[in-house]
């Protein structure tokens, strides 16, 4: 028995009829209107405050001891792997060590490069961040295991974390925060321009970045591939020495995010 | 990002209380809690059930429609379609007339002690 398929399109018992063809209806812009000036008796629009997230105490309750207290959490890309130290490992500026060539920089990545498969890492404060590469399959926790063992030594050994030459080499933060603010201006910004977005350096703490995204980008799902494959690029070619890159924006603060609306003037 | 069946709100107000039932808004959408017990009087503590039955982009609790509302500590457990339940604790915060209060949080990632 010919299934209810072949009877509609191969001639069965009945043939379709033509679909009559009708002019396009206008299609509607998508495009979203620069924001009206509110009118009078109009409600204004409400804010969203976000309450402080407390940690897990059974993730926090003490050992006891002096042993040093490392946890790990996996990213969700499954790339990256943060391990927090309960100490400052680094404290002032961080070190981000982009390859196992660069290693020198920092006899703690050292150690840490000695790990199959460790293709970075970065040391921010009480947070070392390892990458790995994409070609390791398997879970993490034998990894982690290792490396926390590693750095659990080094830092107990009290062991330099980077190298004096590394140290030597560091631009303070004002010639920084000008060569930053350079291709932001000249190269990043003109970029997200097209999307109406756009970034601002909030400030530079010893080698460590801070940025704050706004227009198009605040609250766009797509902010993290922005930060990872454009903006950290374009800051480390300007700036080798720099450390960590953080986004400190709000990405669903505001009344516009995910941009409904055009911001004024755009 | 799963469904949300449902999730238990537990909220102690501080010192400035909120004036008139609370209800929590879904996407948008405001919705009254079930099975309601305690207030939002100063010092008081709420327990309630949401039951949005979607999915979360914003989960919020109508903030005060005059003055602050000062919130001292609430905490909330999820509990998503076709997985385990999770909960969230959330420190003091001042919601005033023009705000409401998030809510929502998306599960945590995962810590292991190494």
């Amino acid at each position: 028995m010919p299934s209810w398929f072949s009877k509609v399109f191969k001639g069965g018992a009945a043939a379709p009829k033509p679909i009559e063809k009708k002019a396009p209806a206008p299609v509607a812009r998508a495009r979203p209107t620069a924001p009206k000036p509110p009118e009078e008796n109009e409600k204004p629009k409400r804010t969203v405050v976000h309450a402080p997230i407390l940690p897990d105490e059974s993730l926090s309750a003490s050992e006891g001891g002096d042993k040093i207290r490392i946890k790990a959490r996996i990213e969700p890309d499954q790339q990256s792997c943060v391990i927090l130290v309960d100490r400052p490992v680094l404290d002032g500026f961080s070190v981000w060590i982009p390859t196992a060539e660069s290693k020198a920089d920092s006899p703690l990545a050292e150690k840490l490069f000695e790990v199959d498969g460790v293709t970075s890492v970065l040391v921010h404060n009480f947070t070392i961040t390892v990458n790995r590469s994409p070609l390791v399959k398997g879970d993490w926790e034998s990894m982690i295991k290792d490396l926390g063992g590693r750095i659990r030594e080094h830092l107990e050994s009290e062991a330099t974390v980077v190298s004096d030459s590394f140290l030597a080499d560091l631009p303070n933060s004002e010639i920084i925060e000008a060569k930053l603010d350079t291709v932001i201006k000249t190269e990043i910004n003109p970029g997200i321009a097209a999307h109406s977005g756009a970034i601002s350096l909030s400030r530079v703490e010893g080698n460590t970045v801070y940025i704050e995204m706004m227009g198009g980008c605040q609250g766009c799902a797509a902010s993290d591939i922005t930060l990872r494959q454009g903006i950290h690029q374009a800051f480390r070619e300007a700036v080798p020495q720099i450390g960590a890159i953080l986004d400190t924006t709000d990405h669903t603060a505001g009344t516009n995010p995910y941009f409904t609306e055009l911001p004024v003037g755009m | 990002m799963p469904r949300l069946d449902t999730f238990d709100i537990k909220l102690t107000t501080g010192d400035t209380p909120l004036q008139g039932p609370l209800k929590f808004i879904i996407n948008g959408f405001p919705l009254e809690f079930e099975n309601v017990s305690g207030g939002t009087g100063a010092g008081e503590t709420f327990e309630a059930t949401g039951a949005p039955g979607s999915f979360p982009h914003s989960l919020l609790v109508h903030g005060p429609e005059e003055g602050d509302w000062e919130v001292k500590e609430f905490s909330v457990t999820y509990h998503p379609a076709g997985e385990e339940p999770y909960s969230i604790r959330f420190g003091a915060v001042t919601v005033d007339s023009a705000s409401d209060l998030n809510i929502w949080s998306d599960r945590p990632l995962p810590v292991m002690n190494v």
